[in-house]
Parts: structure tokens; sequence; C-alpha cells
């Protein structure tokens, strides 16, 4: 039986926003649009989304008077991040 | 990346988790000035602390540490921008805050030690086996080959040191740091300013 994909994780960008995020302590949303190549409109979205499920935490505060969003990877993002490449190897063994 | 909801295959998946985890990986984000700025200190220290003792220029040729003092002040006020401007914070950074700060405190401390028991003269070889200790784990966690070998150095200085006279042992201080600090800086700097231009950087 194969594992279900996670389907929050299961989209390009915002499994791009994880993989980013998984390797870093914290980046300002500027950082993971550069390295992403995202639209920032499209980027917020996304963000929105994995924050709705609890994978990321999303601090936004001022910094010399402009608007700062910082992300940061939770425990049920990384469990959930573990369990998709998991899942992903299943998926790639039945296939070689 | 601009599809909302595109589908990806799941070799898709485990390409883009690489790529996305390497381009992270590949921030380079250390510029080697805070090495440049320690190594030229230090070495210009020592060397002047070595020609005002050896042609008995001053009566207090030590004074010249005094340098140093001002030097962390600058250090305070540029780590503080520096973690102003910056858009990521990664582990290594944490690791590496603490790896320094530890050698800061084991340096005063090993000096307070040595001072108390009237050992002056093991003090720069001691300074250069701690030297040898954040320079060779900096240069693994950044992965940066000269900051590794850097550190080595510091300790065959440190064994090279006990058969030469104290005095001598200043002109080592300014060899370890143009080897561990000074020459890695330069290597840092040339990767940082690589890395900016092709639009990787921080």
């Amino acid at each position: 039986m194969f594992k279900e994909l996670d389907p929050i994780l299961h989209s390009q960008l915002r499994l791009a926003v994880m993989s980013l995020l998984i390797s870093v302590k914290e980046a300002e949303f500027t950082f993971i649009k550069e390295k992403t190549n995202a639209t920032a409109g499209n980027l917020s979205v996304q963000v929105q989304k994995l924050k709705e499920a609890g994978y990321i935490e999303v601090v936004k505060q001022f910094k010399d008077n402009y608007p700062l969003t910082t992300c940061q990877i939770t425990k049920k993002g990384i469990e959930a991040f573990e369990n998709y490449v998991k899942a992903l190897q299943g998926y790639l063994n039945t296939d070689n | 990346m601009d599809d909302h909801e595109k589908a990806i295959t799941p070799n898709e998946s485990l390409k883009l988790i690489e790529e996305m985890i390497n381009r992270a990986r590949n921030n380079f984000g250390d510029n080697g000035h805070l090495y440049l700025l320690w190594g030229w200190v230090i070495a210009l220290c020592s060397l002047g602390h070595f020609v005002m003792w050896h042609f008995r220029l001053v009566a207090h040729p030590e004074m010249i540490w005094m340098v140093t003092w001002a030097t962390m002040i600058y250090q305070a006020v540029y780590l503080r921008k520096r973690k102003k401007a910056s858009r990521v914070k990664t582990y290594s950074d944490d690791i590496l805050g603490y790896v320094w700060l530890v050698f800061v405190v084991c340096l005063a401390l090993t000096a307070f030690v040595l001072i108390q028991y009237k050992e002056r003269q093991a003090l720069y070889s001691m300074f250069l086996v701690l030297y040898g200790v954040p320079t060779f784990l900096s240069g693994k966690v950044l992965k940066v080959r000269e900051l590794t070998i850097g550190g080595v150095f510091c300790w065959v200085l440190a064994i090279a040191s006990t058969f030469i006279i104290v005095k001598f042992q200043l002109l080592l201080i300014m060899l370890s740091v143009i080897v561990a600090w000074i020459v890695p800086g330069y290597a840092m700097k040339a990767k940082y300013n690589k890395q900016k231009l092709y639009g990787e950087g921080e």
C-alpha cells in the first residue's frame, strides 16, 4: 500500500518553502521569495496555507519602519516533512 | 514558481527538495570581515610588541595590546549591524557564535590562571593552542578549508613555540594569525563577493 502524500506539502512552491526552512533556523519572506523565484502574491498565499496547517510559524513585525515577515518551521512541520520524504521513498522504491 | 497548485511527481519532489536544501546551504553568509580585522590587529600588535621589546623602545611594550579593546567595541557594533541586516538565521551561525564566545572566555581564563601561577612563559604557547580550536571548528562548519588548515597550523606552532624564547614566540603569534585568519579571511571575502556577483548571496 502506498502512503498518501501529504496534500499540503505535495505542491511545488509549498514544498520549496518547507525545504528551505528545514535547512535554516529562520528566514525572512524576501529571502524565501528570492530563493524560490516566486512572486510575492503567490508566496503569501502558500505561506498562509503552511501556517494554517501549523507547519510554519510566521512572525510579522517592523524593522526600520518597514514591515518584516519572518518564517520558521515548527516541530509539526518537521514531522510532516520527514513523513513526506519517507512516503516519497516508498513510491520511488516501487518504481525501481 | 508561479503555478498556484502545480502537481508534481515523486521524482520531481525529491529533486526540488534537494535543490532547495542546496540553495539554503550554499548561501555563504560570512564575508570574512572579522577574520581579517582580528587577523590584522593581532598580527600588528604582536609585531609591534616584539619590535618595541627587542629594540627596547618603550618601558611597557605590552601596552600595545590595548588596541584589542577598541577592536572589541568595533566588533560589537559591527555584529549588531550585521544581525539587523541579515535576512536568514542558520543553526551554524548560532553554533559558531557560541564557539567563539567560549574561545574568548577560555583565552581570558588561561591568561588569568597562568599569570596567577607566574607561568608567563607558557602564555603564548597556550594562546596558540586556543587559537586553533575555534579556527578549526569554523573551518569544518563553514566548509572553508583554509580555516581548517589554519587551525591545525596553530597547533603545530604551539609545539614549535616551546623550543624558542618568549620574545620570539610573539613572531609565531603573528605568523599563526596570518595563516589562520588573514589568508582564510581573504578567501572568504572572495567567495562571498563572487556569490553576491551571481545573485546568490545574502
